[in-house]
């Protein structure tokens, strides 16, 4: 081990990135566009669904409730129709998502203690948009229930069963306070596999691989020196993610930064050997880059970083299990959201730190061993 | 188990005779049911021009890796500037060059970067370094060129750029693997004369090439075929020794039409081109001259000119190839 020569192989590995024109939009652009497309687009919350209003009783109560719905700002009122018969013309244009029923004689019925329905018609051709806006649409009536009852003097302290969910950890359930953090594993995961291997099947490819190999440069060394730089640069990125999403989405932190670094370098080192092993399979640049798709994939599909694993058919969550990712995943958002320390999240890291032994392990003895032959 | 056939590997390890730079020993690389190079032994001197010559996938690049030590032979040994390359990899890599035909250099670094980064793995000091990367940019022809990106260079200098790597440390022994393919003639030349000027301070030069017109540029050849050396000693002996056929140059209007008949005209041996002329080998046959011209009469090509040359060192390496292939071919 000679430390000049590593630094050697840094310095030149450094200058070379630099210069790659393809490279550097491959570590600068590649996480900002993933940021905006899951902060923005994929993580967005279901707000401001369009809603059309058939307002039957042309009362004080119905426009009450009326006015519950546009303040939520989740419905945004886009019409008020006359009838029932005319809220499908609507949805089937796709001009409306959600009808809100207010029958004829309402607010009668309430003064007189009757049981009113309130009929809430919700387009089920998109069947996220419809859950979400049939659990908004509910809470907004029974918040409305409450405080007519409590300016009655009613209810609440009276007897009967009122559910009240309380959401933990994310009362605001903002998809963006899970997505950022699924999101650094993720630029973590792109960066130093997919780049790791471009630049190790780049050197393959322009025969320098073979040259470094006759001077007094030893394996050991060369897997320092092109390794070190690429983990450099994945913490930069992993950084500015997490900056960004503190900063700018407002992603709020509340678990350790050392359960978060330990997770992170752990997965990191799987990344690793998972780069290495891309490389060694491929011949080109583009295979490189063909392979990191196809592992990319069912990664962020059975990982759990778009669709909840809990939500999946029960023949695939064990595939679930092969995918490092998942564990990663669960202690980035626990730590991150709840503060869910080692105590809580051990079986994620051993889970990880097997993958980390196994596939880091397995990609650079079988990397120094292709070099060998 | 790799211990083992380690230790019977190491058991010759005779001193280097004086004035030996590479002494092989049954030298074999086998990768799975292929055997790439099989059992080849012959010695190079210090000083020496050595030419290395084969058909492609011959095992000339697998031999020359097996001697920098970057692949482990199968079985067999080498010992280079007296040193075990299987066990003393490391100092052999200190002390010998390697330029490969894809002169290897740092494209996207330039010239000034490509010289420092090889000078610092080969531990150069800074008034060293100094001296040679002057002595390079002058050899070179890259004087005001120091910041250019390697990319941007003409191959000529590319390939200058990439010996001067290849020798920033002062190497004693330097292996050139197709050293000038892609290279303009006249660059070849100009690169020839560089390599003369290495072997004069008494560096030895172990090349690969496949223009023969350079292999008569080396003190002594080896020819490898299949993994087996076939023939090897100096370009004269070569001549001499293994090839007793006559050679005749001829010259037709219609070479392909003349070329494909004579192929398979009983008569001749072997037919081939040399640049526009024909190469035809009579056999050791007396009367070969009269023989030829019948054999070219039937081929359509009658009073065509017909003269007898002396063998060259092409000659020499199609009659080996071909009679390589005849053989084996029995077999």
């Amino acid at each position: 081990m000679n430390p000049r020569r590593i630094r050697l192989l840094m310095w030149k590995e450094v200058l070379q990135l630099l210069r790659d024109k393809m490279m550097l939009p491959l570590i600068f652009v590649m996480p900002v566009m993933q940021l905006v497309m899951f902060g923005y687009v994929v993580g967005a919350d279901v707000t401001n669904l369009r809603t059309v209003i058939v307002d039957q009783d042309h009362t004080a109560t119905s426009r009450a409730i009326t006015e519950a719905f546009s303040s939520s700002g989740y419905f945004r009122i886009v019409d008020r129709l006359d009838s029932e018969g005319a809220i499908r013309p609507v949805m089937d244009a796709g001009d409306a998502a959600v009808a809100v029923l207010l029958p004829p004689g309402m607010e009668r019925d309430l003064a007189g203690g009757e049981k009113v329905a309130l009929e809430i018609v919700v387009d089920g051709s998109d069947s996220k948009t419809a859950s979400v806006a049939s659990g908004y649409a509910a809470q907004v009536v029974a918040s409305f229930e409450r405080e007519r009852l409590t300016a009655l003097g009613a209810m609440p302290d009276g007897p009967g069963i009122d559910a009240r969910v309380r959401v933990l950890f994310n009362p605001a359930l903002r998809s963006v306070n899970a997505m950022i953090p699924g999101l650094v594993t993720m630029v973590l995961m792109l960066s130093v596999s997919s780049i790791m291997s471009q630049a190790v099947v780049r050197e393959r490819e322009r025969g320098t691989l073979e040259q470094l190999f006759v001077t007094p440069i030893g394996r050991a060394e060369y897997v320092i020196g092109k390794v070190v730089p690429y983990v450099g640069i994945a913490i930069i990125q992993t950084l500015s993610v997490m900056m960004v999403g503190v900063f700018w989405f407002r992603v709020p932190f509340y678990g350790s930064v050392w359960v978060m670094t330990l997770g992170l370098l752990l997965f990191m080192l799987a990344g690793i050997g998972q780069g290495l092993i891309i490389s060694m399979i491929s011949h080109t640049r583009h295979q490189a880059q063909q392979t990191t798709m196809f592992i990319l994939i069912p990664t962020m599909v059975l990982s759990g970083f778009i669709f909840p694993i809990e939500s999946m058919p029960a023949s695939i969550v064990p595939l679930t299990y092969l995918i490092p990712m998942r564990y990663i995943l669960v202690i980035a958002r626990s730590n991150a959201m709840k503060g869910a320390g080692f105590e809580a999240l051990w079986p994620q890291f051993v889970a990880m730190a097997a993958f980390a032994v196994v596939m880091f392990g397995f990609g650079v003895s079988r990397f120094r061993k292709q070099l060998a032959d | 188990m790799a211990l083992i056939t380690r230790k019977h590997i190491l058991k010759p390890p005779a001193p280097a005779a004086p004035g030996v730079a590479i002494s092989v020993q049954s030298l074999t690389k086998r990768f799975g049911d292929f055997t790439a190079v099989g059992g080849v032994s012959f010695e190079v001197g210090t000083g020496e021009i050595f030419g290395f010559l084969g058909p492609n996938g011959s095992g000339k690049t697998t031999t020359i890796r097996m001697l920098c030590g970057t692949i482990a032979p199968s079985s067999g040994g080498a010992r280079v500037l007296g040193l075990d390359v299987a066990a003393e990899a490391e100092a052999v890599r200190a002390r010998i060059g390697y330029m490969s035909q894809k002169f290897s250099l740092f494209e996207d670094l330039t010239v000034d970067e490509n010289l420092r980064f090889y000078g610092g793995v080969y531990g150069l000091d800074g008034s060293r370094f100094t001296a040679r990367r002057a002595h390079i940019l002058k050899m070179a022809d890259l004087i005001g060129r120091e910041n250019e990106l390697t990319e941007n260079l003409s191959v000529g200098w590319k390939q200058r750029l990439a010996l001067g790597c290849a020798t920033i440390h002062e190497p004693e022994l330097v292996f050139l693997d197709e050293p000038t393919s892609g290279v303009d003639p006249l660059a070849r030349k100009d690169f020839w004369e560089l390599l003369y000027e290495l072997a004069a301070s008494g560096v030895t030069l172990f090349v690969t090439t496949h223009y023969m017109d350079e292999a008569a540029n080396c003190s002594r050849l080896a020819f490898i075929y299949r993994g087996d050396i076939v023939a090897i000693g100096t370009p004269d002996e070569l001549r001499s020794r293994e090839m007793r056929d006559r050679i005749f140059e001829v010259e037709v209007a219609d070479t392909e039409a003349v070329l494909a008949a004579l192929e398979n005209d009983a008569d001749v041996r072997e037919v081939y081109m040399s640049g526009a002329l024909l190469h035809v080998n009579m056999g050791e046959a007396d009367g070969a001259a009269a023989l030829l011209d019948v054999a070219l009469a039937r081929a359509g090509a009658a009073g065509a000119h017909a003269s007898r040359v002396e063998p060259s060192i092409e000659d020499v390496f199609v009659h080996l190839v071909t009679r390589e292939q005849r053989e084996r071919s029995v077999i």
